[in-house]
């Protein structure tokens, strides 16, 4: 698939950070959806499910892990990856069990975190078509 | 013990916030690098801004570095029963006591040593105590020399070594005495190095 085609939804607090990080994908291709808490990203999904979610584990409101959870279950083909901070690592652990996809560090390094994208679309491809 | 808990949950929460802004500015300088490649030619000072662009990730790295550490410390009063890991304790440890050491002229340098070593003491008291070792013995030792730590294993125990021409000589130190006292305490055993000389820190042993 082409990344024009990819469906990527941004889900952070930090609205300067994830807003710039869209922009930064936006200038290689890649158009994200962003929103900015865990009720917003559920909507977002339940209204046009993305390929990938890159999604916060530490937010006000509903926390990154529960929505990872809820997704998983309503939209089990969403591939999602976790941000967690350093101090943060058994989250992202925990999110692995709880199905996401893979975990990454902030701050991000951009070309990283497209690998993970593609190998994330990749790999759904791949489970949808043994699926069928 | 319970005031320390507490300063380590405000400190946990901070280090999450300032890892938050870091990665801002380090994604904002991203998205500052990505224009400049897309149309750098046509501007005159591009060099300068790019070398400016370093700069700030440089920096970035610096400061997700210390976050890093100091979020270690803000968890280390916790208790856990797998005990503490001693290289981590010593990571942090160490990395917040360079500034602090480099005033002296003194450089700290932590030996890739064992991995995995841990001991059943909290962290906060491995650190607590290989700090006293430094306060004692730092202002002891020459301008421009280098202390080295490393972690090791001896005899199943988790060893910590401060290693340094001299460094021995912090036995004589009025803060000897209190450090001694504490180690008794947490059951750490404190003697020479091999030689005589340096500081040797064997760790109480884990839970199984």
């Amino acid at each position: 698939m082409n990344t024009k085609d990819w469906k990527i939804l941004l889900v952070d607090d930090e609205h300067e950070f994830i807003t710039t990080l869209a922009e930064r994908l936006e200038l290689r291709g890649i158009n994200a959806r962003v929103v900015f808490d865990g009720e917003s990203a559920l909507l977002a999904v339940a209204q046009d499910e993305p390929h990938v979610m890159v999604l916060d584990v530490l937010m006000p409101g509903i926390k990154g892990l529960e929505v990872l959870e809820r997704v998983k279950r309503s939209n089990p083909q969403v591939q999602v990856l976790l941000l967690t901070g350093h101090g943060s690592t058994r989250d992202g652990i925990e999110g692995m069990r709880l199905g996401a996809f893979d975990y990454m560090m902030k701050p991000l390094n951009i070309d990283t975190l497209i690998e993970k994208m593609e190998s994330a679309i990749d790999y759904a491809g791949k489970a949808a078509s043994l699926g069928q | 013990m319970r005031d320390a808990l507490f300063m380590g949950r405000l400190t946990a929460s901070a280090t999450h916030e300032m890892q938050n802004i870091l990665a801002t500015i380090r994604e904002s300088g991203g998205l500052m690098e990505d224009l400049l490649a897309m149309g750098g030619a046509d501007f005159a000072h591009a060099e300068r801004f790019k070398k400016g662009l370093g700069i700030l990730a440089e920096q970035v790295e610096r400061g997700m570095a210390l976050s890093e550490q100091l979020n270690y410390c803000a968890h280390a009063p916790e208790a856990t029963p797998a005990g503490a890991g001693v290289n981590e304790a010593m990571r942090s440890l160490v990395g917040l006591c360079r500034r602090d050491a480099s005033r002296g002229r003194v450089s700290l340098v932590l030996a890739p040593g064992r991995t995995g070593l841990r001991t059943s003491l909290r962290a906060v008291e491995v650190m607590d105590l290989v700090g006293q070792v430094l306060d004692c013995g730092l202002p002891l030792m020459p301008r421009g020399c280098q202390l080295m730590l490393s972690v090791e294993e001896q005899g199943g125990l988790a060893v910590v070594r401060l290693d340094a021409p001299g460094f021995e000589a912090l036995r004589q130190q009025p803060g000897y005495a209190e450090l001694s006292r504490c180690a008794k305490a947490s059951q750490v055993g404190v003697c020479a190095g091999p030689g005589g000389q340096g500081v040797v820190l064997s760790l109480p042993k884990a839970m199984a």
